[in-house]
């Protein structure tokens, strides 16, 4: 009661400072007033008595009460910003996203406070993971964080390096509560992430399972190539990952079975009860924590950041980090040979044309309509024969992601090809 | 879920010898493996010794009269003094146990921040028993001549007087706020007991109605046995005898 009689009595007397009120708004505060208490609220300052009793043939106009209250609440709040309490910074899960810590940053202390060290039950370990345990500490097994924080930054090394190479990366995790960890890492690696089910097959039998999916050719640079691959695109078999890293192994062993069968690397992070030779390169740590995880996520990620960043570098001066895969190779050597066949069948018609062996003047500037014609699968864009060749470092990607708007039968992962995303 | 045992595999951790024997031996020679793009990197990079078994870190003294050796390959339980310390004193303050505790850390370092030698009460921590523990344990390291005894009754003492501060503090933060016009609600104990009053009123209305039940098949046989046995029972008084029924539901009736 004490509190709402204050309320109205300021309030009248903001309101009236403020600028002089109309009839309708005076009848509203006296109703006000008389609501709250039943003691008449006497108004001693004689300014708000003025401003209540303003002539009300001809109001004044008045700004909207909306935004003065706004701006009367900002008033308030900057001057009471440094009374009270001084709310210190603490932990928040959200810590991790804003400021991802990359491999520079792992420290025992900081896996310590994100629990990587705990593992399970004693009685449920796989004796494998023997030399990755410091002891039993109320019944569970505790990881040994020297060996978390050896094995992550050999991890983050093996990312770096593959995405210096320029290969394709895929972050999985399946597990509820690894979105948001696995699509960051993704982002910033620019690579790939799976969230959801991995469907089996879907590298060792890709024919079935992803048929003609979208793949785009990029050159060192990372710029599309354009429409002179069209054809090769076409009938491109799905491309597999050069790097897997799962963040929950025991629930995707189908996807590390055919990673091995592949022979693709695997990263993964290997509790206390998971098979760690499940995986190429293990990382020793708590696969139930969310806060581990995101830390472990966000480091590979800050890892295949700085390899992608050091191969745009090289890729600006000059230095090309990666090899033309065979297919592409074979496909320009065979464009190659049909440009040189159209180029020679247009020589002799010329020749035939003009009755006798043209000059290479004339040969250089017929016109490719009549190498169409005789050929019919030369690519459309072959003008002159040579720009689809200067694309002698192109790299065909494959963005396997799953695409939560277009997922409608919410079975694969669908895999489809997506704008490089800038920096 | 149930999960078998698990297989071990073989193939990931030689990726690398694997695609190496790709390359080299080919069974059709024009057939040319192309190198991984991950090739190099593993070769530079190899991944770690798994499937050995090591001596585990040791964190108990060995027994020196033990004839063979036990438990040899297999993690140890980590025992720290504190232990003993914490086990006392939450075994005296069982209901220290109920209270409310922070177990996040912020960055690791949290520890770092507190300075027991300067009491119990330390920054970003709520009075605790461990703040108990561990300025005990700084006590008995740092303080010649104090036994562990010795410095749990003081720490504890010092404790005893933080805990009534802090009860009195909050009792005066309570009476000034009911006296602004604050209300607290009910408490636990009063939300639980208006509970438990919901549910035996619920309970006495679902039993008078099972009474009746009973009582209503009770009368309709007897009145029906009546009017089977005894013909003229127009003479009775049906009501009269309906009540002393239903006030002697558990009593037969006497016939005439």
């Amino acid at each position: 009661m004490i509190i709402r009689e204050f309320g109205v009595r300021h309030g009248r007397k903001v309101l009236a400072a403020a600028a002089p009120l109309r009839r309708g708004q005076q009848q509203c505060l006296r109703a006000l007033s008389t609501e709250t208490s039943g003691t008449p609220v006497a108004t001693a300052d004689p300014a708000v008595e003025a401003a209540l009793q303003t002539n009300p043939e001809n109001p004044s106009p008045v700004p909207s009460l909306f935004a003065r209250d706004w701006e009367t609440a900002q008033q308030l709040r900057r001057n009471l910003m440094p009374v009270g309490t001084k709310v210190e910074h603490r932990y928040s899960p959200n810590d991790v996203f804003r400021n991802p810590p990359g491999p520079k940053d792992v420290t025992l202390e900081l896996l310590m406070a994100s629990q990587a060290h705990m593992g399970h039950h004693a009685s449920v370990w796989n004796p494998a993971n023997a030399r990755y345990i410091f002891g039993i500490r109320e019944g569970i097994h505790i990881i040994s964080l020297e060996q978390t924080a050896a094995h992550l930054r050999r991890a983050a090394r093996v990312v770096e390096e593959v995405a210096y190479h320029g290969g394709l990366i895929l972050f999985v995790g399946t597990r509820p509560g690894q979105t948001q960890i696995v699509t960051q890492a993704a982002r910033l690696a620019k690579a790939c992430h799976l969230f959801t089910k991995w469907t089996p097959g879907t590298i060792t039998n890709s024919d079935k399972i992803l048929p003609g999916i979208p793949v785009e050719i990029v050159d060192e640079l990372d710029r599309p190539v354009g429409p002179a691959f069209n054809q090769h695109l076409m009938d491109r078999r799905a491309l597999v990952p050069d790097l897997v890293v799962c963040l929950n192994p025991l629930e995707n062993f189908t996807m590390l079975r055919e990673c091995s069968q592949a022979n693709v690397p695997t990263i993964g992070i290997i509790d206390t009860n998971t098979e760690p030779t499940w995986v190429t390169y293990a990382i020793p740590a708590n696969d139930d924590s969310l806060r581990c995880l995101a830390v472990i996520g966000s480091v590979l990620g800050r890892a295949g950041e700085q390899g992608q960043k050091r191969r745009m570098e090289d890729a600006k001066n000059g230095k090309v980090t990666w090899e033309t895969p065979s297919e592409i190779k074979q496909f320009m050597e065979i464009q190659q040979k049909r440009a040189r066949w159209s180029k020679r069948a247009a020589e002799e018609e010329a020749a035939a044309t003009s009755g006798g062996g043209g000059p290479n003047g004339q040969s250089s500037t017929t016109p490719p309509k009549s190498s169409d014609r005789s050929y019919g699968r030369t690519p459309s864009t072959n003008r002159d024969g040579t720009p689809i060749f200067h694309a002698d470092e192109a790299l065909a990607e494959l963005q396997m992601e799953v695409d939560l708007v277009n997922a409608e039968e919410d079975v694969s992962p669908q895999l489809r090809n997506t704008p490089r995303r800038g920096d | 879920m149930v999960r078998g045992p698990a297989q071990r595999q073989i193939r990931p951790a030689r990726v690398y010898q694997t695609v190496t024997t790709l390359m080299e031996h080919r069974i059709k020679p024009r057939l040319a493996v192309q190198q991984p793009v991950w090739y190099k990197v593993v070769e530079s990079i190899p991944p770690s010794e798994i499937l050995t078994r090591p001596f585990p870190p040791q964190h108990k003294q060995p027994n020196p009269r033990a004839r063979k050796a036990s438990r040899l390959f297999q993690p140890q339980k980590l025992v720290y003094k504190e232990d003993e310390l914490r086990k006392k004193f939450y075994t005296d303050h069982p209901w220290e146990l109920a209270r409310p505790r922070m177990i996040i850390e912020m960055d690791g370092k949290d520890a770092l921040r507190c300075d027991w030698s300067k009491g119990l009460r330390q920054p970003g921590m709520l009075l605790s028993g461990e703040c108990v523990v561990q300025r005990q344990m700084y006590l008995m390291e740092n303080v010649p001549g104090i036994t562990e005894d010795g410095a749990y009754d003081q720490v504890r003492k010092e404790f005893y007087k933080l805990r009534q501060e802090e009860e009195i503090e909050r009792r005066i933060a309570q009476e000034e706020a009911r006296m602004v016009g604050a209300y607290f609600g009910q408490t636990f104990q009063q939300v639980g007991m208006q509970l438990e009053d919901q549910q035996f009123e619920r309970w006495k209305r679902w039993a008078t109605r099972e009474i009746e039940k009973i009582q209503g098949e009770q009368t309709a046989a007897y009145t029906s046995f009546d009017a089977t046995e005894d013909p003229d029972t127009g003479d009775l008084d049906v009501d009269s005898l309906r009540e002393d029924l239903e006030a002697t539901a558990n009593i037969p009736p006497v016939s005439k």
